[in-house]
């Protein structure tokens, strides 16, 4: 680590020299030394995990989802090809952003949130469907999207660029609420509206996240998340639906196996059918519409019946192997900003699988979450890859900080 | 503080420990997952199974019934039961064959089912629509039950997307009424009557069991069929019967006793050596594939199940056991007296014509069928004896077919004897017998006084070659050769020197037959009502057939003349069919008076 590291920061120091003789030509080579530059081991082992990911994703998606597209007419391939243009979108999508320079995230920061939300309130328009109690869609130009993803990467991106900008204010608790929970606020009150739990939680969990990794003191998240885990339980009593999930959950599912319990019942069952070496792949019977969304929030339990105990223990560690990667990511970075950011994808990336996987466990009541890279849906997978996009291009920035914000000369040191 | 460390440390150490954290979360899932996928997996699969496994009966074939040459009598064949499931049934697009799709509504579908399998279309849509109304989330309903493959190949090619079909095993008789009163027939609820149900435990087949697993919405998940246990089939029912013979038999019967008006009739054609029964006709006969024509008392077979009294053909059973016991040979000089005084005053027994003392021989007595003469004969033995010979016979026994409802005929006990009995018995009244039974005892004549157990049923082969419902072949000695092969030639006497000469005689065949005319016995008294008989072997110098005929309560012809042209049809076919050489030497005429 340390001889790896040690290169690309003496590299590093060519463009701040550059600059400061203000030679066009040399700047130019160095922008492109830069784009075609060796990545970094973090770089291959995020970006290696994630189209691991994806692929195991596609390959799940077509088994999970090929009955219930036949039977709904579009063939068996249907569910598989319109999750293979998504990553066929995302993923170069993915690779572009990661060239891009940390400065262009800096500057899209506010505008990101902004678009974010005003397209989460458009869901509210004519604009807007919601689908299976959830209405967080939006019909743009022919093509359906969740803005709620999107609001998700804009909400790593502002929080990063709120937080790094004056990093006075991580010491002042007045000032963060200020500057933080209106955005914060909107961003994940508009999603309550549209009645997705689940992806409530999981901006919360990205701005409680950035807040930890950005240094903020532990008292200033603890007084908040108590409250709003109090203001959780009575918004979890407000709904019938919600109460009668949570109870069902609580109960260990034993007593409403029809209605409430269906699917954790039905996963719990898919995986206990796997046992250790799975049914093998496309052999699910689960999938035969015994489990609602197979293919989306409950694909673990099918990835567990058709692939076994293995199979799950792998789709385990290599969300583990992603953290890692963000892990080092982070702690390679100079910046406040892309520490901030990369801390924030990975709250996103890593909580939302271990929700996801802890829901069809039995862990966790039933909140509607899809399992990042893998579930089949377009704008979570391709939202999802633009922001491993931004943690890639962070990887490759490693050693470049931008010094448009001034990091402290001490963290500066630390590094090395 | 630790607090006031440098915020670099502060968030690495935060790092560190939240993927310690993801880790130990990590850690945590996969032991859920053990408990789930290893721990718990047999108890959550089982109640996974029970949740989606459909259990379904597998049906073996149930075997076919055949005659000695293989005809199959009783057979098995698939039919289909068209079911729908309520919840599914709504209108669907057909793609036809040009490409284009054509939208089929309900009832539309319905009715070109019901032109298929010939329904009526208004009572499908009924039924259909009661069952959407009141069990719209039902996944079964009966559409239309039996249709044959045809029709199923129909059914399906309308590719109508709600409709199912099951496996209906299901019973036909190939050669109809032929041997129907013998095969009988499966109802709704199973065998019913005759060989179905007597030998059910050869022909039944064993149901087998699996399980497959359904989808949410009913689909039958491709490789998911777990058999738990093969369905076995049936074996396969040998019959003694050659069914082209009983046919023939069927067919001649039917002629004769519709001719004279008879409220039924048998047949039966018995093989000498062995006891094999080649035809056993009734009339009416009974169409196992249409029951429901048959009068129910005529379903089963009456040449088992029915006594009557048999009559004169009992006589050559008394001649022979008084020629075996030694007492009489058949030129034994004796005297047929006009009325025989039953002793103690309890009457007198007469013949048939009124006659003065007659000069018969023994041979005499029985070719004119004289019961006072044989009333003579009955002095001779103890009664004792003669109804030890009697039950060697197999009077009052059930023969060894032992056929469904079959009955053994009533003989007193000698102890219980009265006095009339005694010495009416031996000329077959107040005594009764099945036709098998009588035609058991020409058998033993014909066999050189050896019985051979009647036999049916020749075995049972199962599919996996073993073979049992064997019957006994072992024949038991009832008079010497002698008096059986003496009794056969008197028995000749009365077809070449008596009067069945014209109606029972066959060009080029020496036939000895007797034939019997005995009332019948309605409330205690002996009425109009008769049930005439005849019984006989061919050819007369080495018997291999016995025919006997029984037309019961004919109308317009009570006298075994009734009977005896029908024998006369039957024993000519069975000769035709077996190709029994004809006879070379006459029948040798021996002295019937002195």
């Amino acid at each position: 680590m340390t001889t790896s590291a040690e290169q690309p920061r003496t590299r590093s120091t060519e463009p701040e020299q550059s600059r400061g003789r203000g030679s066009e030509p040399r700047t130019a080579v160095v922008a492109i030394k830069r784009i075609f530059a060796a990545e970094g081991a973090n770089y291959f082992l995020l970006l290696g995990t994630t189209i691991f990911l994806v692929v195991l994703g596609l390959v799940m998606v077509l088994s999970s989802s090929a009955v219930e597209s036949l039977r709904d007419g579009g063939g068996g391939f249907s569910g598989f090809t319109n999750q293979g243009l998504y990553a066929l979108i995302g993923v170069p999508l993915m690779l572009v952003v990661s060239r891009l320079p940390v400065s262009f995230f800096k500057r899209w920061a506010p505008i990101g949130i902004a678009v974010g939300i005003v397209l989460q309130l458009l869901v509210f328009t004519p604009l807007g469907w919601g689908y299976g109690g959830n209405r967080n869609w939006l019909s743009l130009a022919g093509f359906s999207m969740q803005p709620s993803e999107l609001v998700k990467l804009a909400l790593c991106l502002w929080l990063a660029w709120v937080l790094s900008a004056k990093p006075e204010r991580l010491h002042d608790w007045r000032q963060l609420l200020k500057v933080v929970a209106p955005v914060a606020a909107a961003s994940i009150g508009l999603v309550l509206v549209g009645n997705d739990l689940g992806t409530a939680v999981i901006m919360l969990a990205i701005v409680f996240g950035s807040l930890f990794f950005a240094g903020v003191r532990l008292r200033f998240l603890v007084v908040p998340g108590i409250l709003i885990g109090m203001f959780g339980v009575l918004f979890a009593q407000l709904s019938a639906s919600r109460r009668a999930r949570i109870e069902a959950w609580l109960s260990g599912c034993e007593t409403d196996y029809l209605d409430t319990c269906w699917q954790v019942q039905h996963g719990t069952w898919a995986l206990a059918s796997g046992g250790v070496f799975g049914v093998g792949l496309g052999n699910s019977r689960t999938k035969w519409s015994w489990l609602p969304e197979a293919e989306n929030d409950f694909i673990f339990a099918i990835i567990g019946e058709e692939l076994g105990l293995l199979g799950a223990a792998v789709v385990l560690l290599l969300f583990v192997v992603l953290a890692i990667a963000f892990v080092r990511i982070i702690r390679q970075q100079r910046d406040p900003f892309s520490r901030i950011v990369a801390s924030g994808i990975m709250v996103w990336v890593i909580s939302q699988a271990f929700v996801n996987i802890a829901v069809v466990l039995g862990i966790l009541p039933v909140l509607g979450v899809p399992l990042p890279l893998i579930s089949a849906g377009g704008s979570a997978l391709i939202t999802t890859l633009l922001g491993i996009g931004v943690a890639l291009a962070l990887a490759r920035n490693r050693a470049m900080p931008t010094g448009a914000v001034g990091a402290p000369a001490s963290e500066r040191g630390g590094a090395a | 503080m630790r607090v006031q460390a440098s915020p670099a440390r502060r968030n690495r150490a935060r790092l560190a420990v939240s993927l310690l954290a993801v880790m130990i979360l990590a850690l945590g899932f996969v032991v859920r997952l053990v408990d789930i996928q290893v721990v718990r997996a047999a108890e959550l699969n089982s109640e996974a199974e029970g949740n989606r496994s459909i259990p379904v009966t597998t049906y073996g074939t149930r075997g076919d019934i055949i005659d000695r040459n293989g005809v199959p009598l009783a057979a098995s064949v698939m039919r289909y039961d068209i079911t729908a499931a309520p919840a599914n049934i709504r209108d669907f697009k057909r793609r036809l064959d040009d490409g284009t799709t054509l939208t089929i509504s309900v009832d539309r579908a319905l009715e070109e089912i019901a032109a298929i399998t010939g329904q009526d279309a208004a009572a499908l849509k009924t039924l259909v629509h009661d069952a959407l109304r009141d069990t719209p989330d039902s996944l079964w309903m009966l559409v239309e039950k039996g249709i044959t493959g045809e029709q199923l190949g129909k059914v399906q090619a309308l590719r109508i997307p709600w409709v199912y079909f099951e496996n209906r095993p299901s019973r036909t008789y190939p050669n109809g009424a032929v041997a129907g009163n013998l095969v009988g027939f499966i109802g709704t609820d199973g065998p019913q009557a005759g060989l179905e149900y007597s030998a059910d435990t050869c022909i039944a087949a064993t149901n087998g069991s699996s399980t497959y697993e359904r989808s949410g919405d009913g689909v039958r998940l491709p490789g998911s069929t777990v058999v738990q246990e093969e369905a076995v089939d049936g074996g396969t029912l040998h019959l003694t019967i050659d069914s082209d013979l009983q046919w023939f038999a069927q067919q001649a019967l039917a002629e004769q006793a519709m001719a004279v008006g008879a409220e039924w009739a048998t047949a039966t054609v018995v093989q000498v050596d062995n006891g094999h029964i080649l035809a056993a006709a009734d009339w009416p006969s009974v169409d196992p594939n249409d029951v429901n024509a048959s009068n129910v008392n005529d379903l089963g077979s009456r040449l088992f199940t029915a006594p009557y009294e048999p009559g004169s053909t009992f006589k050559a059973m008394t001649v022979a056991m008084m020629i075996d016991a030694g007492l009489v040979s058949p030129t034994t000089k004796l005297i047929a007296p006009g009325r025989f005084t039953i002793p103690g005053g309890y009457g007198e027994i007469t013949d048939a014509w009124a006659h003065d003392d007659l000069p018969y021989t023994v041979a005499g007595i029985l070719a004119n069928s004289s019961n006072t003469g044989i009333s003579v004969l009955t002095d001779m033995m103890s009664a004792e004896k003669r109804h030890a010979y009697m039950e060697a016979f197999g009077v009052g026994s059930k023969t060894a077919v032992g056929f469904l409802g079959e009955d053994a005929g009533k003989i007193t006990d000698p102890a219980a004897l009265d006095v009339i009995t005694n010495y009416t018995e031996m000329f077959g009244q107040g005594i009764t017998a099945t036709s098998a039974q009588v035609a058991s005892i020409y058998q033993t004549l014909g066999n050189g006084g050896v019985r051979m157990p009647l036999t049916l049923v020749t075995g049972c082969e199962h599919p996996d070659g073993t073979i049992d419902h064997l019957p006994p072949t072992d024949g038991v000695r009832v008079v010497s050769e002698k008096a059986a092969d003496e009794t056969v030639q008197i028995l000749e006497n009365v077809i070449s020197q008596g009067g069945l000469r014209h109606n029972a005689q066959i060009p080029g065949y020496r036939v000895a037959a007797k034939t019997g005319t005995a009332e019948v016995a309605e409330n205690g008294r002996y009425g109009g009502q008769r049930i005439v008989s005849v019984a006989g072997l061919a050819p007369a110098e080495d018997p291999k057939y016995v025919v006997v005929v029984t037309i019961g309560k004919p109308d317009t012809m009570k006298t075994s003349a009734a009977a005896a042209p029908t024998f006369k049809k039957i024993m000519t076919q069975v000769l035709t069919t077996y190709r029994v050489t004809p006879s070379t030497v006459p029948a040798p005429n021996i002295p019937l008076t002195w």
